[in-house]
C-alpha cells in the first residue's frame, strides 16, 4: 500500500507520457487494457488507479492528441482511444523528455548511492 | 474469460448512478469495472468477493473526484450561455436560441446573400441561358458557307436598284456605216424624171404615161354617170338588227343618187378593160350620223372597189337611225353599180 501510495506520486508526473508512449506501440487502447498493460510490463510495480488514468485520456483527447470511437463488446459501450498525428509527435517528444529526466535523476542520484557504497 | 451477468453489470451500473457519476463519463467507467470483476471471478472468487473490491477501489470520494475533474475540463470548453443560464431552466427557449444565435446568422447571412447575388445575376443568367438557340443559329450558318455568299450579293444589287431611278430614254436608231453594196434601199421618195411620166399614186403601176389626170376618167364617167342612178339603197341593219326608223341620207335617196354620180369616177383600168358590176360597200352610221368603217364586201376589182370606198368616205353626215327615239348606230351596206355605156 505505501508502496503503490510512492510509485503513484512520481506515476501523477508522468502518467501523460506513459500513457501517450502506450498508445504509440498499439493501434488502440481502451482504460482497463491501459492499467492493465502497465501492471503486466511493470510487475505490477505501477498500478494505475482508473481515477487517476481517466481525466488524463480525457485531457489528452479533448487537447486534440487522442481520438475515440466507441465500440459495443458483451452489451457494454467499450471507449478505444488511438493517437492522431499531432499525438504521434508530442509521443515523441514527451518520451524523449522523459528519458532526459530519468538520465538527469539517475545522474542526481548515482553520486549518492556511489558514496554510500 | 468469464461474462459479468447482465444483473451483476446492472448491479454496478446502479451503484455508479447512486454515486452520482456524470452520465458521459459513466459507460466508460463501467466497462472498466467490469472489465476488472471478470478479472476477479477469472481469479476464482465469488461475485460478492468481487463486489466489496470493486466498491473499495471505486469508492463515492474517487467516483466524485472523476465527476468534477471532468466538469472543469468541459468548462473549460463552456461557452459565456452556459455560465449564464447555470442552474436555470434550460428548456424555458431562451438557451436554445441562444445556443443557436451564432449558427442561424450564420445561415441567414448566407441566405441573404445568395439571394441578393442570385437578384444581381438573375439578368445575366437569364441573358446567358435564352440565347442560346440564337448561338447555334449563327453556328449553324458559319458552317454552311455557301449559303453565306448569296445573300451578301444580294444587297449589293437591291441598293444599286433604289437609288437610281431609270431616266426615261427612246431608243435611239443606230445608224451602222456599210459599203454603198450592202446598204438596202428602202423607200426612196420619186425622183423628178419619174414623176415627168408619171403620175403619183398609191402604189407603182406601170400604166399609160402621159396620161392626163382628169382627161381619161371624165371621158369613161360620162357614160357611167348615166348608169350609176341605177343605185338602190339597200338597207341592212346588222349592227343592231331592225331599227324602227332607218338612216337615212340627208335629202333621201335621190340626194345621194346625184352625190355618188357627181363623186364617182369609172376607173380608168375598169373602163378599158371593160368591167362592170355592183361594188357592195359595208359602213357604220353613228348615233351622231357619221359614216364610218367603210369597207367593201364584195367587189368587181380594177379599182371599182377603192373608188366605191372612197366615194362612200367623202359623204356628208346621215341622219342617224333611231331606235324608241333615241339615235343609234346602224350597220348599213349600199350596193353601187358601175356599169359602162
Amino acid at each position: 500500500m505505501e508502496n503503490n501510495a510512492t510509485s503513484n506520486e512520481y506515476v501523477r508526473g508522468t502518467l501523460k507520457t506513459i500513457v501517450l508512449n502506450l498508445l504509440a506501440e498499439h493501434d488502440r487502447m481502451y482504460g482497463y487494457e491501459i492499467t492493465q498493460e502497465v501492471k503486466d510490463r511493470t510487475g505490477g510495480a505501477i498500478a494505475l488507479t482508473f481515477g487517476a488514468l481517466y481525466p488524463v485520456l480525457h485531457k489528452l483527447e479533448q487537447e486534440g492528441l487522442l481520438v475515440t470511437e466507441s465500440v459495443e463488446v458483451d452489451g457494454r459501450l467499450r471507449k478505444y482511444y488511438s493517437l492522431t498525428t499531432p499525438g504521434n509527435e508530442a509521443a515523441r517528444d514527451k518520451t524523449n523528455d522523459l528519458e532526459r529526466f530519468i538520465e538527469a535523476v539517475r545522474l542526481l542520484l548515482a553520486p549518492k548511492s556511489l558514496a554510500t557504497e | 474469460m468469464k461474462r459479468l451477468q447482465e444483473n451483476r453489470l446492472d448491479l454496478i451500473s446502479k451503484y455508479l448512478q447512486a454515486s452520482k457519476l456524470d452520465p458521459e463519463l459513466l459507460p466508460e467507467i463501467l466497462d472498466h469495472l467490469a472489465c476488472e470483476a471478470e478479472e476477479r471471478l477469472w481469479d476464482g472468487k465469488s461475485f460478492e468477493q468481487v463486489f466489496g473490491t470493486i466498491l473499495d477501489t471505486a469508492d463515492s470520494q474517487t467516483l466524485l473526484n472523476l465527476s468534477v475533474d471532468h466538469k472543469n475540463l468541459l468548462a473549460m470548453e463552456k461557452s459565456l450561455n452556459d455560465i449564464v443560464f447555470e442552474g436555470r431552466n434550460k428548456l424555458y427557449g431562451a438557451y436554445a436560441l441562444r445556443k443557436g444565435y451564432s449558427q442561424t446568422m450564420q445561415r441567414s447571412v448566407l441566405m441573404g446573400v445568395t439571394l441578393f447575388l442570385l437578384m444581381v445575376m438573375l439578368p445575366n443568367l437569364y441573358a446567358r441561358l435564352v440565347p442560346e438557340p440564337k448561338a447555334s443559329d449563327i453556328a449553324y450558318v458559319v458552317e454552311a458557307k455557301p449559303i453565306d455568299i448569296v445573300p451578301e450579293e444580294m444587297p449589293k444589287v437591291l441598293p444599286k436598284k433604289e437609288p437610281a431611278p431609270v431616266a426615261k430614254t427612246v431608243k435611239s436608231v443606230q445608224f451602222v456605216v456599210l459599203p454603198d453594196n450592202q446598204v438596202e434601199i428602202e423607200n426612196i421618195p420619186p425622183s423628178v424624171e419619174e414623176l415627168e411620166t408619171a403620175q403619183p399614186g398609191q402604189e407603182t403601176v406601170d400604166g399609160v404615161e402621159n396620161l392626163d389626170i382628169v382627161a381619161p376618167p371624165v371621158v369613161a364617167a360620162k357614160p357611167a354617170a348615166s348608169s350609176v342612178v341605177g343605185v338602190e339603197p339597200l338597207k341592212e341593219e346588222t349592227f343592231l338588227g331592225n331599227v324602227e326608223q332607218a338612216p337615212e341620207y340627208r335629202g333621201g335617196l335621190a340626194a345621194m343618187g346625184a352625190f355618188l354620180q357627181k363623186n364617182l369616177k369609172y376607173p380608168s383600168q375598169a373602163a378599158k378593160a371593160g368591167i362592170e358590176g355592183r361594188v357592195f360597200v359595208e359602213f357604220t352610221v353613228g348615233s351622231d350620223g357619221k359614216v364610218e368603217n367603210v369597207k367593201s364586201l364584195k367587189g368587181i376589182g380594177f379599182g371599182c372597189d377603192e373608188e366605191a370606198v372612197r366615194v362612200v368616205q367623202l359623204m356628208r353626215n346621215w341622219n342617224p337611225g333611231k331606235q324608241a327615239g333615241v339615235p343609234v348606230r346602224v350597220r348599213f351596206t349600199l350596193p353601187i353599180a358601175f356599169q359602162l355605156n
